[in-house]
């Protein structure tokens, strides 16, 4: 078993990366607020769903368990990104 | 050469109860579940306007004020939730006795559900009843006091909740080692019961925030533990109220009705 | 004489059935728990909508660098337990334990790491008390601390029984489930870390 064609692993090193980006790249002031929350939240959704998929198996769940899971990551980021925007902007 | 006849030594069945079994009281307590749910969810949650609960940063002038303008829906709802409460009890005892069938009559732990599921009644009584003081007598007493009364059901209410949790946790154990193929219980109703016994927990934080998710009224202590264990009660009673038919079927193909 | 016709065994790599990892009843506890999260995430935007200068002033307080730090952390402990997974499906029963200790380890790590930051919040004077945010920041990466530890001596206990060979390809439930409620953990922070420590107000 090599660890390095594992696909934990490839999907480990993608996902290592969006923190990257997201923690010390999109956070950055030279993204506009708006830009950067919802790249942030978009990214943190399709992390979610690779955990979901490929940690947590669920690409081999019955097909109803699987959806409802997935609409897990979609349902929170819209719902997070929905209240974002209705937030007032401050001074 | 004598002989003698053997005694007969008849070998109950472990799993049956060495006395009679009454399947039709059986099933009226477990339908006492649902009745006790229905009650609390329609008295104590909608009629005492407590869903949600009038929050834990009301000042002592707010919460007489509260009782005041409520005292008459309070007084009717609290007092006959006072009394249904004993439906609990009541269920308690159908679930042990289904639990008794698995874990066998002797089990520990169909009696600390029995126990557990029969001490809830406690704190709950007691709380409905100082609420119901609270609102009987509000003309009479000074803010302060009401806001004492008001706090002291909650944390009575509330911080009791490791007698139901350990009534959960007894449920779950031994409905999950039900070996029959398609269990009494099914495990998912269990795990739904790991899942109110974990959120249980948070609620000890009651006596330090008045605002905030963890506040008595707030998502975590209120919502989410209250309606855990809300969906709890009636999952589990349909299944219980099932397993007396189960098991009397199983009972009649042994031939041992009212053994 | 009989002739054996030989029949070509059918590969189960290409005909999977559908299946959950680990008991069925865990992931009904997953999928409580993260429906839970998601009210408490919807709660604390709630919140915020309320006053978003006090909760970014707040914010602006947290350390980023420690919790992408933290991130990295609980990604790395989910790899591995995956990693246990995966040998332990194919019965590579001696690597299992290493990969089952990197997961406890990795989660003790994020167990230091969140000591370490509570303890400079408190030196400073911050606690759950001192405003909304706080309330939220201290409750909701407390719970999940709570199931870092709680995952951690899972996996710990896991390790043990690992060493003493108790897991195989066809005793692999308690595993699965072990897992599987340890990628929940990691997916819970990767969703609590941006919602606390990187959402900047508009």
């Amino acid at each position: 078993m090599s660890v390095l064609r594992e696909r934990v692993t490839w999907v480990w090193l993608g996902l290592m990366a969006l923190t990257c980006i997201t923690t010390w790249g999109l956070s950055k002031d030279l993204f506009s607020p708006a830009v950067a929350v919802v790249g942030i939240f978009l990214i943190a959704a399709v992390k979610v769903r690779y955990v979901m998929l490929d940690f947590m198996e669920l690409r081999q769940a019955p097909p109803p368990v699987r959806a409802a899971f997935e609409a897990w990551p979609a349902v929170v980021a819209a719902v997070i990104l929905g209240f974002w925007f209705a937030t007032p902007a401050i001074m | 050469m004598a002989t003698h006849a053997e005694p007969t030594i008849v070998t109950p069945a472990r799993g049956l109860s060495p006395y009679p079994t009454d399947y039709k009281t059986w099933k009226i307590l477990a339908w006492t579940g649902p009745v006790f749910l229905a009650a609390v969810f329609g008295l104590w949650g909608l009629v005492a306007r407590n869903m949600p609960p009038f929050p834990a940063s009301a000042t002592p002038d707010e919460v007489k004020a509260h009782f005041q303008e409520f005292r008459l829906p309070l007084l009717i709802a609290l007092s006959i939730c006072v009394t249904m409460t004993a439906f609990y009890m009541s269920f308690s005892v159908a679930v042990a006795r289904v639990m008794e069938r698995i874990e066998g009559p002797g089990g520990l732990l169909s009696k600390l559900e029995m126990m557990g599921g029969t001490i809830t009644c406690a704190p709950v009584m007691v709380t409905l009843a100082i609420w119901l003081t609270a609102a009987h007598e509000v003309n009479n007493l000074p803010p302060e006091i009401m806001h004492m009364l008001y706090w002291m059901g909650w944390l009575l209410f509330d911080l009791a909740y490791f007698v139901t949790s350990m009534q959960i946790a007894a449920c779950s154990i031994v409905f999950m080692r039900d070996k029959r193929d398609k269990k009494l219980v099914p495990n998912a109703v269990s795990w739904w019961g790991w899942v109110t016994f974990a959120s249980f927990f948070a609620v000890s934080a009651i006596p330090f925030v008045t605002t905030g998710p963890l506040a008595f009224n707030g998502v975590i202590s209120f919502w989410i533990a209250f309606f855990t264990w809300f969906f709890w009660i009636p999952s589990l009673s349909y299944f219980i109220i099932k397993a007396v038919d189960r098991i009397k079927a199983e009972d009649e193909a042994a031939g041992l009705v009212n053994a | 004489m009989s002739t054996l016709s030989c029949v070509g065994v059918v590969t189960t790599d290409r005909v999977q059935p559908r299946r959950l990892p680990g008991v069925d009843g865990v992931w009904v506890f997953i999928g409580a728990d993260s429906v839970i999260f998601a009210i408490l995430f919807l709660t604390y935007m709630q919140d915020r909508l309320k006053n978003p200068a006090l909760f970014e002033a707040s914010r602006h307080t947290l350390n980023t660098t420690l919790g992408g730090i933290d991130t990295l952390i609980l990604l790395t402990s989910s790899w591995s337990v995956a990693l246990a997974i995966q040998a332990l499906k194919r019965d590579f029963i001696e690597r299992v334990p290493r990969y089952l200790l990197g997961g406890v380890v990795t989660g003790l790590m994020f167990v230091g790491s969140k000591s370490i930051e509570y303890f400079q919040k408190f030196a400073h004077g911050l606690t759950p008390g001192t405003n909304p945010f706080y309330m939220w920041y201290f409750t909701l990466t407390g719970i999940h601390l709570a199931h870092v530890l709680v995952g951690t001596s899972l996996l710990a206990f896991l390790w043990v029984r690992s060493r003493s060979g108790a897991f195989s390809s066809s005793h692999r439930a308690v595993p699965e489930s072990v897992a599987s409620f340890w990628h929940l953990v990691d997916l819970l922070w990767i969703v609590l870390f941006p919602l606390l420590y990187l959402m900047k107000a508009a």
